[in-house]
């Protein structure tokens, strides 16, 4: 098991989610490290996507769900009730599925964040905040000459990469994706790829896929979940070439009943 | 090694066929290793046309296997224990190709032979053929029944395969002392000794390739090594 | 049935109905066409109305004036023998019986009018000039050929003399039609070519802006508040059912209730477009309440959640990004909603909107009367003039509400455009 030895930057300790009387996760210990790519991956309903709407609290806006457990961020504890949401999930951003850029202009789409938090003092600030999110999302040279178009008249693509960028102009440490490649085609998928790769190197990532071949590519540690519990989580390398359950192998190749 | 079959019934397929290949392989190898050595021991001049022609049904199984693994790596992307079967019996097959090949050598040194080649030459070389082709039958059996212990067992007795080298190469050399002018039978038999030798080494090869594919991880240390004979 | 034979019958089907809507839409139009056709008919006379030339002789001392002619002096002075000693050369009339009716061929402000030319070019003093009056609205619907001539006298409501004096004005070219500016400048009058809605067209807007003014902030607030902020419970659900079968009660009801609070608990001044106002206000407010909501429920989940993951609270969530998108839908049912309230007229008349009001309202406080009262009102009375000017009105309201959906669609596609 050759994990990592770079600091944890995320830390879940028994962690039980239920919605209503149904329980979604069972005592789940997950480490994750920083700056590093976490891929979960999982059949459908395992719980890969409530674990991590749990570290940005997302989980609040449904009335039926509840969070039993501890979850640590740089050791602090993040599932308590005085914990302010608002500056958590600056901390930790979040990219979904479907591309969801708001219906204002590129450049509002990016400028949203930092204005509610406050961030820039001036125009000036805030067009280099706006310019330096797009770079990091390797998206400013397609969109640098039309940024007061609609965020929707981009394609696809574009529009994930938007979000990404629209995530990473709060300045997070954290950015957690659920499945951010479903919706893409297949070059728009290896831009957000590519994109991941260079992403590590300044971000704590944390990856939903349903696509082992990309959970490989992208992932240095991955987690099997299977009817909310993990069975098995270690090296990515380790967990593709030689997993150690039965059940993750099962999965992997293919052999699912 | 893994309870339920793919969910691709295709796959499941693929991998089987590709298992069958691979067996099958096998088995003419075995049975090349074996006219070959008979060959030499009897001096059978009729059969060396038949066995280099048999080689070609080995080179043509091999492209087979070859192209069955490129359609699995491109279509399923396979991951951990397919992955691994996939790797090995690309090296497994590469290895059983090359037993193949020395043997058709060893059959085609058959023909430069005497017809009353002396016992005391061949004694050793008898048993170094016995033994190569013993492990070679232990290591298909193994890879049949995917059998760790035995892939161990067979790495092993490479050992023996080498001392057994030794002795006949020894053998020939303290012949050759005795009466010089059979140079040319020497150097042949020397040959042979050398093929049987490296077709061990191959078979070596398929063992440590088999621990790999069950286990996932390489024999650990370095292959044990027969001493190396004293020059007189 | 063979597979074609099952084809051709679904495509007759699909003819025939297509042929169905045509008719039910072609029907409709026709109704419409037949609607508007009726209204403007009767009422497109009323923005014209007659005028007989006369020469005035502004003899200053008539006037009564002593001193300088300022405008001052000319506005106390008093207009009406002058007005008369001019009116009564236009024909010649032998007793007082006649003179009476030479003086009723004009509409009954002639003092004022003849005055207000005088003030308006005082230069003309001591000269004869020709001034044009308004006719009577007798004269006026004759004009307009709305009375029948051949009846006879006793049944007329013009006399042979006075038919007479119409008939030698028209000879002499001295009867003409100009546009009828009284319509829209003056109040409520006894005297149907002197009415105008100027009142209560005053009176429906302060009401529309108060309405307005009220029903939008707390319905939009209490749609918000409902909809993203309130917990979904037993009381929720039955504050939702209300506010359903508000939307549904009578208005008149709403009169009621502004009679009974307003007017009797509170006494607030009767008849004024404040009480109007308040009591649509609480009307409309379901009507705008209903469609707010369903706009907010649609509002896509996904757009909540990026501004969550961003840091935004639930209320920045809701105020930056929910609220406008849901505003398209909002505004479509202000604006339905206001246009319902522009044409109430049952609570109004609970309210007291039913008086006669003369002077146009400069306030919300000022009694008035409001378009669609005014129409009940003029529809009641025998004049044959008040006909038209109730067409005329009726035509002004639906102009009123064809401008009020334009701007509905206008601002709907604009706002949905810039959400786009």
């Amino acid at each position: 098991m050759e994990l990592n030895n770079s600091k944890i930057k995320i830390k879940t300790k028994n962690l039980n989610v239920y919605y209503g009387a149904k329980q979604a996760l069972f005592d789940i210990n997950l480490d994750i490290n920083q700056k590093e790519v976490t891929a979960l991956i999982g059949p459908s309903g395992c719980g890969k996507s409530t674990f991590i709407r749990c570290i940005n609290r997302m989980n609040d806006v449904i009335d039926i769900c509840k969070v039993e457990g501890s979850i640590q961020l740089d050791g602090n504890e993040i599932n308590e009730k005085k914990v302010d949401v608002v500056t958590l999930r600056e901390k930790v951003g979040m990219v979904f599925q479907k591309p969801n850029p708001f219906p204002k202009s590129i450049y509002e789409n990016i400028a949203y964040g930092p204005t509610i938090h406050g961030v820039a003092e001036n125009k000036d600030k805030m067009d280099e905040i706006v310019e330096n999110s797009l770079k990091k999302a390797a998206l400013w040279e397609e969109v640098k000459d039309r940024l007061n178009e609609p965020g929707t008249s981009l394609s696809g693509g574009q529009q994930q990469r938007l979000c990404i960028a629209r995530a990473l102009s709060v300045s997070p440490e954290v950015i957690l994706m659920d499945e951010p490649c479903s919706a893409l085609d297949p070059i728009a998928t290896a831009k957000i790829e590519e994109l991941i790769d260079d992403l590590k190197k300044s971000y704590t990532i944390v990856i939903v896929t349903h696509s082992m071949a990309q959970a490989v590519r992208v992932s240095q540690k991955t987690g099997f979940f299977h009817l909310g519990k993990i069975i098995e989580v270690d090296s990515t390398e380790k967990i593709f070439k030689n997993p150690d359950k039965k059940m993750t192998q099962d999965y992997i190749t293919g052999r699912f009943g | 090694m893994s309870g339920t079959g793919h969910t691709v019934k295709s796959y499941e397929e693929e991998m089987q066929s590709l298992n069958d290949n691979l067996v099958m392989m096998g088995s003419l190898t075995e049975s090349q290793m074996a006219d070959a050595m008979s060959a030499v021991i009897k001096v059978d001049k009729e059969s060396v046309d038949k066995i280099v022609k048999s080689d070609g049904k080995i080179n043509e199984l091999r492209s087979i296997i070859d192209n069955q693994i490129t359609t699995v790596l491109v279509k399923r992307a396979p991951m951990a224990v397919d992955l691994r079967i996939t790797i090995s019996t690309m090296k497994i097959s590469h290895d059983l190709e090359r037993i193949g090949d020395l043997a058709k050598s060893v059959a085609k040194k058959v023909k430069p032979l005497p017809v009353d080649l002396p016992d005391e030459l061949t004694a050793s070389l008898r048993r170094l053929g016995d033994l190569v082709q013993k492990q070679l039958k232990d290591v298909l059996d193994a890879y049949l029944n995917k059998s760790k212990e035995k892939a161990i067992e067979i790495w092993r007795k490479d050992e023996q395969v080498d001392d057994l080298t030794n002795l006949a190469m020894n053998e020939v050399a303290t012949y050759l002392q005795k009466d010089k002018k059979n140079l040319e039978m020497a150097t042949h038999l020397l040959f042979v000794t050398k093929n049987i030798e490296r077709a061990g080494d191959h078979i070596t090869n398929i063992a440590e390739s088999l621990y790999y594919l069950i286990e996932g991880e390489y024999l650990e240390g370095a292959r044990p090594k027969g001493k190396p004979v004293e020059s007189e | 049935m063979t597979k074609e034979e099952r084809l051709k019958k679904r495509y007759r089907a699909e003819k025939r109905f297509q042929i169905y809507g045509l008719i039910s839409v072609s029907c409709a139009l026709i109704f419409v066409l037949i609607l508007v056709q009726n209204i403007f008919s009767k009422g497109s006379s009323a923005f014209s109305r007659t005028m007989i030339e006369v020469q005035v002789n502004f003899d200053s001392s008539l006037l009564g004036l002593d001193g300088p002619v300022t405008q001052k002096s000319l506005k106390d002075a008093e207009f009406y023998d002058l007005a008369v000693e001019s009116l009564l050369k236009i024909y010649p009339s032998k007793d007082t019986k006649e003179e009476r009716q030479v003086l009723r061929l004009f509409s009954p402000d002639y003092e004022y009018e003849i005055k207000d030319y005088l003030i308006k070019n005082p230069n003309k003093i001591d000269q004869i000039v020709p001034v044009k009056i308004t006719a009577s609205d007798d004269i006026d619907q004759l004009n307009k050929g709305n009375f029948p001539r051949d009846l006879p006298e006793d049944r007329r409501r013009v006399s042979n003399y006075q038919l007479n004096i119409y008939d030698n004005l028209v000879e002499e070219g001295k009867i003409d039609k100009k546009f009828n500016n009284y319509f829209f400048s003056k109040g409520d009058s006894r005297d149907p070519e002197l009415a105008g809605i100027g009142g209560s067209l005053m009176g429906s807007f302060f009401t529309i802006i108060i309405c307005l003014a009220l029903s939008f902030p707390i319905a939009i607030m209490a749609s918000i508040y409902l909809e993203e902020f309130a917990p979904k419970n037993k009381i929720t659900d039955f504050i939702e059912i209300n506010i359903n079968n508000l939307a549904a009660v009578p208005s008149i009801v709403y009169g009621l209730l502004g009679l009974g609070i307003l007017l009797s608990v509170m006494e607030f001044p009767r008849s004024t477009p404040l009480v109007a106002g308040i009591t649509l206000s609480l009307m409309t407010l379901p009507r705008i309440i209903i469609p707010c909501r369903a706009s907010l429920k649609v509002v896509p989940p996904s757009i909540r959640e990026a501004a969550l993951s961003v840091g935004a609270s639930k209320f920045q969530t809701v105020f930056h990004h929910v609220v406008p998108l849901a505003m398209p839908g909002t505004l479509s049912g202000t604006i339905i909603g206001l246009a319902q309230a522009l044409g109430e007229t049952a609570p109004l008349i609970l309210i007291g909107m039913v008086a006669f009001v003369v002077d146009i309202p400069s306030t919300p406080v000022d009694p008035s009367a409001s378009l669609p009262v005014q129409v009940y009102l003029w529809s009641e009375q025998a004049e044959r003039g008040f006909v038209e000017k109730t067409s005329a009105t009726i035509m002004m309201l639906l102009g009123f509400l064809i401008v009020m959906n334009f701007i509905a669609v206008y601002l709907r596609q604009k706002f949905e455009k810039k959400w786009n």
